[in-house]
C-alpha cells in the first residue's frame, strides 16, 4: 500500500507536474525536478502512514493522492465514465450490505480480529471555535466537550487524539467509545444518537474512505469538463448524498457504503442539469431575465 | 466536449483597454456579484457548523426548485426573443413555484425548531432565542441567494476571463458581465433578506410581512423583464 501510494506520488504528480512546467514555462532543470518531486512522494508516504504527522500534512497528502488519481479518470471516454461510476455504486451496495459481500466479510474480519482496517482513509477533525454562541449551540458544543473530556487524553483543543472514541463513517463500523465512564453513558449516548442523527459527529473524527473520495472527485471532474454548472449542481449532490449517508450511518450503526447514494444523486443531477436546467438558465441569464 | 454558450445576439466588440480586461476582471465580476455574500458567510455562517449546512442544504433545494422549473419549461424552450412576452409568463410561473418553496421551507423549519426545542429540554439549556432563529433564517436566505449568483452569473462569466467583452444593447457603454454581476448582487441581497422578513412574518402571523416578500420577488423580476422588452 506504501508502494501503490508512492507510485502515485511519484509518476501521476511527475506527469502533471510536467504538464504545469510545460504550460507556464517554469524555468527548472531535470535533476532539481526530480529530487524535489522524489522528495515530495517520500513524505507523502510517511505522511499517509505515520500518524504522527501534523494533520493537515496528512491531509493534505490523501487529498493530493485523491486528486492525482481522479485526474488521470477523467481521461476515460464519456460514456466510459458514467457506467464505470453507476457500476461502482452499484457494486459497492453489493459488496458492503450482502451478507457474502466481499467488503462486509473485510469488515467482520477486522471486527473480530478487534483490528484495524487496513485502507487509505481521510480524517476529518472538528474544530471548536471559542466564541460565545447561545441557545442550542451551547448545548451541542458542551455536549461535544463533554464527551471529549470522558477520559480521553486529548492535549489540545485542535486535535483529538486518535482513540476509540471515534465516530466513523462508510467502510468503517460505528464504535462506541469504551473509554467512557458508566453513569455518563446513558446521557452521553443520547447526545451520542441526536447530535449523529443532525450530521455532527459526537466527538473525535469522521473517516471516509479515500475510494470515496476518488469517484466523488472523477464525477465532478467529468461535470468539469463539461460546463460549470454540472459541476455546481453536482457538487452540491454530492455534499446531500454525504449528508445523507451520514444520517443513515446515525440510524442503522453499522459499516454503509459511502458510494451509492452520493453518486446516485451526482449522476442524476448531472443528467438533469445538461438536458433541462442549462438551456433555461442560459436563456434567461443571456437576456438578463432573472428571478 | 465543451457547450458553447451562444452570445450571437449581443453587439459584441474588443474592448478599447483589452489588456487589463483579463483575470482581474472576471474575478472582478466574481466578487462583485458574490462579494457580500461571502463576507456574510465569513462572519456570521462559518462560526456556527449549524449554520453552514442550513445554508447547503437551502442552496440544493433552490437547485431543485430550478430543476423542476425548467423541467416544465423545457419544451417550450429556446423562446424567441423577437417575442418577448413568454418571458413574462416565465417570470410570472418561476416566482409563483418559488415562494410555495419558501412556505414548504418554512413548514420545514417549524419541524426542525420543534425538534431542536425538545433537544435543548433534555439537556436542560436554554431554547432557541428570535436572534437563533433569524439567524438560520438569514443561512436559508443566504443559500438561496448564493445558488442565485452562481447559477444565474458565475456560470455564463467563463468568457469573461479573456482579452475582450461583451456590451450590452440598450447600454452600449457597459460590459454585459457587469450588469450580469449587479443584477446578481442584487437578487442574492433580495433572497437573503427576503427568508429574513418571511420567517418572520409567518411566525407573528403579520400578514403585511408575508405579502411583502413575494411582491418584492414579483416585481422584482418583472422590472427584469420591462428592460428586456423596451
Amino acid at each position: 500500500m506504501g508502494f501503490s501510494s508512492f507510485i502515485v506520488l511519484l509518476f501521476l504528480g511527475g506527469e502533471i507536474a510536467l504538464f504545469l512546467i510545460r504550460k507556464f514555462s517554469v524555468p527548472i532543470d531535470c535533476f532539481t525536478f526530480l529530487v524535489l518531486l522524489f522528495n515530495f512522494a517520500a513524505v507523502g508516504v510517511f505522511a499517509v502512514f505515520l500518524s504522527k504527522m501534523a494533520i493537515i500534512v496528512t491531509q493534505g497528502y490523501l487529498v493530493a493522492i485523491g486528486m492525482l488519481v481522479a485526474y488521470w479518470f477523467t481521461l476515460l471516454p464519456e460514456w466510459t465514465t458514467w457506467v464505470l461510476l453507476v457500476a461502482l455504486a452499484l457494486y459497492d451496495l453489493a459488496a458492503v450490505l450482502l451478507p457474502v459481500g466481499p467488503l462486509r466479510l473485510l469488515v467482520e474480519l477486522a471486527i473480530s480480529r478487534d483490528e484495524d482496517i487496513p485502507a487509505l482513509v481521510y480524517e476529518a477533525r472538528p474544530v471548536i471555535n471559542h466564541d460565545q454562541g447561545s441557545g442550542e449551540y451551547e448545548g451541542q458544543r458542551r455536549a461535544w466537550r463533554r464527551r471529549r473530556e470522558l477520559g480521553n487524553d486529548s492535549e489540545s483543543d485542535h486535535n483529538i487524539g486518535t482513540s476509540d472514541a471515534e465516530v466513523t463513517a462508510p467502510l468503517i463500523q460505528n464504535r462506541v467509545s469504551s473509554v467512557v465512564d458508566g453513569q455518563e453513558s446513558s446521557v452521553a449516548s443520547t447526545d451520542n444518537s441526536f447530535l449523529e442523527g443532525i450530521g455532527l459527529g459526537s466527538s473525535g473524527a469522521i473517516k471516509l474512505g479515500l475510494g470515496d473520495f476518488i469517484f466523488y472527485s472523477v464525477l465532478v471532474g467529468r461535470a468539469a469538463m463539461y460546463d460549470f454548472m454540472t459541476v455546481y449542481a453536482c457538487y452540491l449532490a454530492i455534499i446531500a448524498g454525504l449528508g445523507v449517508t451520514l444520517m443513515l450511518l446515525a440510524l442503522y450503526q453499522q459499516a454503509l457504503p459511502a458510494l451509492p447514494v452520493s453518486i446516485a444523486f451526482g449522476v442524476l443531477f448531472y443528467f438533469l442539469t445538461r438536458l433541462l436546467l442549462e438551456e433555461f438558465v442560459v436563456q434567461c441569464s443571456l437576456n438578463l431575465v432573472m428571478f | 466536449m465543451k457547450k458553447k454558450v451562444d452570445f450571437s445576439h449581443l453587439s459584441s466588440s474588443p474592448s478599447p483597454e483589452s489588456a487589463i480586461i483579463t483575470v482581474a476582471a472576471g474575478i472582478g465580476y466574481a466578487l462583485l456579484a458574490l462579494g457580500p455574500s461571502l463576507a456574510l458567510f465569513v462572519t456570521v455562517i462559518s462560526k456556527k457548523p449549524f449554520l453552514i449546512l442550513t445554508v447547503l442544504s437551502s442552496t440544493l433545494l433552490w437547485l431543485v426548485s430550478l430543476i423542476v422549473l425548467s423541467g416544465f419549461w423545457r419544451p417550450f424552450l429556446p423562446l424567441n426573443s423577437a417575442a418577448s412576452w413568454p418571458f413574462a409568463v416565465l417570470i410570472i410561473t418561476s416566482v409563483a413555484f418559488q415562494e410555495g418553496l419558501r412556505l414548504l421551507f418554512w413548514k420545514v423549519y417549524k419541524r426542525l425548531e420543534d425538534m431542536l426545542d425538545a433537544f435543548a429540554d433534555r439537556v436542560l439549556k436554554p431554547r432557541l432565542y428570535p436572534t437563533d432563529k433569524m439567524l438560520i433564517a438569514l443561512a436559508g436566505g443566504l443559500g438561496h441567494g448564493a445558488a442565485h449568483a452562481v447559477f444565474f452569473c458565475l456560470s455564463v462569466l467563463t468568457p469573461a476571463f479573456g482579452p475582450a467583452t461583451f456590451f450590452t444593447d440598450q447600454c452600449p457603454k457597459l460590459p454585459f458581465f457587469l450588469v450580469s454581476s449587479i443584477i446578481a448582487l442584487a437578487f442574492a441581497t433580495i433572497h437573503t433578506f427576503s427568508m429574513v422578513i418571511a420567517f418572520n412574518g409567518y411566525s407573528d402571523g403579520n400578514k403585511v410581512d408575508q405579502l411583502f416578500v413575494p411582491v418584492v420577488h414579483l416585481v422584482a423580476g418583472m422590472v427584469n423583464y420591462f428592460c428586456l422588452s423596451s
